[in-house]
């Protein structure tokens, strides 16, 4: 660290150097006291130092919420949301998916969660005109193949899905090659391809959203009971880095999660109903990593067998925000199609 | 003049070979010039005119200084304080409810922390707080403006606006209702752009980011004196990873306690605090308690703990110095945080108390 670009007393500057003090971080990490003891420097020196860094560090940091309301600038505005190519659906999430921070789409297997992902990737390379990003995606599988066939599907019929959009632009987009798959089978891979992998690309811009399937995979066999601990602090560590990387970046973040099924028994009003509820795998320590928390359950419509095709138009299935700090309670219907996922007003 | 050597604002070591050299007060050392405590301490001439300038600068500063000063203690008698707080104001919630078991609202001067999972209305109470601040006086608020610390990113624009909008409206029914001219004038400049110019929002993505704002935060309340509400949502997240050191963040979290209670007082401003729930292993079960530790318990005085009842929303006032401990339920709907509407029409039968785990008669006839 060059202290000398600091706007500080020469006097300050040796000691710092003296002291061997590298970071604003290692400043800032010791307390008033123990600067003074290792700078020998007067307690109102400290003060100008502690003030100095700190607005090096802050400087123009500040902005009031109409700033943040009236701004309409792609690459710093709230409103920008990245759509996930269905107006209902864009309805019920008030624009779409936002664009920092980690959301989770939870559900039963085959509720259409792969379904859900695989259209945000083909919907982020749309220009931002048509609620995209104008750029790739990574998809990271934990357990499952990816589904290439499905994908090749999916971008055959976009013309189809996305009516609301020009010919030309939808041929002119290769969409297989902006979609990066990554295998992860355990911790210490994922680890590595969070870390250097995901950084690479995302630095470089070739993609701005990273789709994760599924974490809870990652934590299934390796950790028992006893190492609940340990277990968090995976999930803290990791929720804190890809917070960090969606921050940086302005890229979404979208986990998707298995559920727990918890058989309880809970009162409504004067009658006693013994049910079983879904919660979302991973606990609170992983929810408290979240910004937004959607679920998507499917309905076995009488007449269908539960084991019916997952591509049949007939199951209806739903859409829930459990929580949001935008948004309201609220679900909405879609059915999963060839083209992909729709939603039904 | 009598300041004791101990208390300037000089390097320790010094301060050490003063108190060794026998100099007991200020006036000692403004007497002796800085020849002589050169020559008896054993310090440069230059060492001992910088520290005899620091001492005259002090000593010049508690004069000019009017009592109750930061820094020159003063002494209050418990009537005073009483007095004080007593005209003190309180940021109101909309949910009267709420308001009822803190007292009035929550209270400026202190720090308030709220706990609770994800998702129970932890950022939509300091939304609504940083919109219900700057209420006009005439409306029975603070008139106050906000400064909005975000650590998780969760402050989303579009609904401060509903939240805002929602506010205004109801201070326009006010208005109408009661016809008098302060109102009208009040409502002037209580508008939607306004209220959303006076809510100065800080993004700190990680603990050193925080704690460098939270140094920043006395200057800046210096110059926007009217804030009065300073929010941090939520302190748990950039502290409750990377630390394999533990008591590093507990000295840390101890320090930003302290300088947020400083604030809180000199700029007679509440503070309010979101912080996250974690699982305690008990003997049998686990529970879930606030998180960050025991000794961050201490840090604020009043203490809201948010929960889920099967679908209803509840606050309970876990940790007060006023209030006794209450829980209430709350709602949250399009306009902001709200009291829970009473049933309009009760549905229980008459009659004796059924057993919960029977069904109904009536069901089973229909059928």
């Amino acid at each position: 660290m060059d202290w000398d670009q600091f706007d500080l007393n020469p006097r300050t500057i040796a000691a710092l150097k003296k002291a061997d003090i590298k970071s604003v971080k290692e400043i800032l990490n010791l307390s008033g006291a123990d600067l003074q003891r290792l700078m020998k420097l007067s307690s109102a020196d400290i003060q100008c130092l502690l003030k100095t860094v700190s607005h090096t560090l802050r400087r123009n940091c500040m902005l009031t919420a109409l700033q943040l309301y009236q701004d309409k600038d792609h690459f710093t505005s709230q409103h920008q949301k990245l759509s996930l190519g269905c107006s209902v659906l864009d309805n019920l999430l008030k624009g779409g998916i936002p664009l920092v921070g980690i959301t989770e789409l939870a559900g039963e297997s085959s509720a259409g969660k792969t379904q859900i992902s695989l259209q945000l990737c083909l919907c982020v390379q749309y220009p931002y005109k048509y609620g995209g990003l104008e750029s790739g995606a990574v998809y990271i599988c934990t357990e499952d193949v990816f589904p290439s066939k499905r994908l090749q599907q999916l971008i055959d019929q976009q013309h189809k899905l996305r009516a609301d959009v020009p010919a030309e632009i939808i041929q002119k987009i290769r969409f297989g090659n902006n979609i990066f798959v990554e295998q992860a089978a355990d911790l210490d891979t994922f680890q590595q391809c969070i870390t250097r992998r995901l950084s690479l690309l995302l630095a470089r811009g070739m993609v701005q959203l990273v789709v994760i399937d599924s974490l809870a995979a990652l934590f299934r066999c390796e950790f028992g009971p006893a190492q609940a601990a340990l277990k968090a602090r995976y999930l803290q560590s990791f929720g804190a880095q890809l917070h960090s990387l969606s921050t940086r970046y302005r890229t979404p973040i979208v986990c998707i999660n298995q559920v727990w099924h918890q058989i309880a028994s809970f009162s409504m009003g004067t009658v006693w109903v013994v049910g079983s509820r879904v919660t979302p795998a991973l606990g609170i320590t992983w929810s408290n990593q979240l910004l937004m928390r959607l679920m998507v359950s499917r309905m076995s419509l009488p007449g269908h067998s539960p084991g019916a095709a997952s591509h049949s138009a007939g199951s209806m299935r739903t859409l829930s925000v459990v929580f949001a700090p935008h948004l309201p309670p609220s679900f909405c219907y879609y059915t999963v199609q060839l083209e992909g996922v729709k939603g039904v007003k | 003049m009598q300041r004791e050597v101990g208390t300037l604002p000089l390097a320790p070591a010094l301060r050490a070979r003063l108190a060794a050299a026998g100099f007991q007060t200020a006036q000692e050392l403004l007497d002796t010039g800085p020849c002589g405590l050169s020559k008896e301490i054993g310090i440069s001439r230059e060492e001992a005119l910088e520290a005899l300038q620091v001492v005259r600068q002090e000593c010049h500063g508690d004069a000019a200084r009017p009592a109750g000063g930061s820094g020159a203690t003063r002494k209050y008698t418990a009537l005073e304080l009483l007095e004080e707080e007593q005209s003190q104001g309180f940021i109101i919630t909309f949910c009267s409810a709420l308001d009822n078991i803190l007292g009035g609202g929550v209270q400026l001067s202190k720090i308030t922390e709220i706990c609770g999972a994800p998702g129970v209305g932890k950022t939509q109470l300091c939304m609504q707080l940083a919109v219900d601040v700057q209420i006009p006086e005439c409306f029975g608020g603070v008139a106050g403006e906000a400064v909005f610390i975000d650590t998780e990113g969760s402050f989303m624009v579009d609904r401060v606006v509903d939240i805002a909008a929602a506010c205004v409206q109801h201070c326009h029914l006010i208005a109408e209702a009661q016809q008098e001219e302060d109102h009208r004038e009040a409502l002037e400049t209580f508008s939607l752009e306004n209220i959303l110019s006076h809510i100065y929002y800080f993004r700190c993505r990680d603990y050193t980011e925080l704690l460098a704002q939270v140094y920043l935060l006395p200057e800046f309340l210096s110059e926007h004196s009217k804030v009065r509400l300073v929010v941090i949502d939520g302190i748990a997240f950039p502290f409750r990873h990377d630390f394999e050191d533990l008591s590093l963040r507990t000295r840390l979290l101890n320090g930003l306690a302290q300088q947020l209670i400083i604030i809180a007082n000199d700029h007679k401003s509440a503070v309010v605090l979101t912080n996250q729930m974690t699982t305690r292993f008990g003997q049998s079960q686990s529970t879930l308690v606030p998180a960050l530790g025991e000794s961050w318990g201490h840090a604020a005085t009043v203490r809201l703990i948010f929960h889920w009842d099967n679908s209803q929303r509840l606050a309970t006032l876990y940790k007060s110095p006023s209030q006794k401990e209450s829980t209430i339920a709350y709602h949250i709907t399009s306009h902001g945080f709200r009291d829970v509407q009473p049933p309009a029409v009760t549905h229980s039968p008459e009659g004796p108390e059924l057993n919960p785990r029977k069904r109904p008669r009536a069901e089973e006839e229909q059928q």
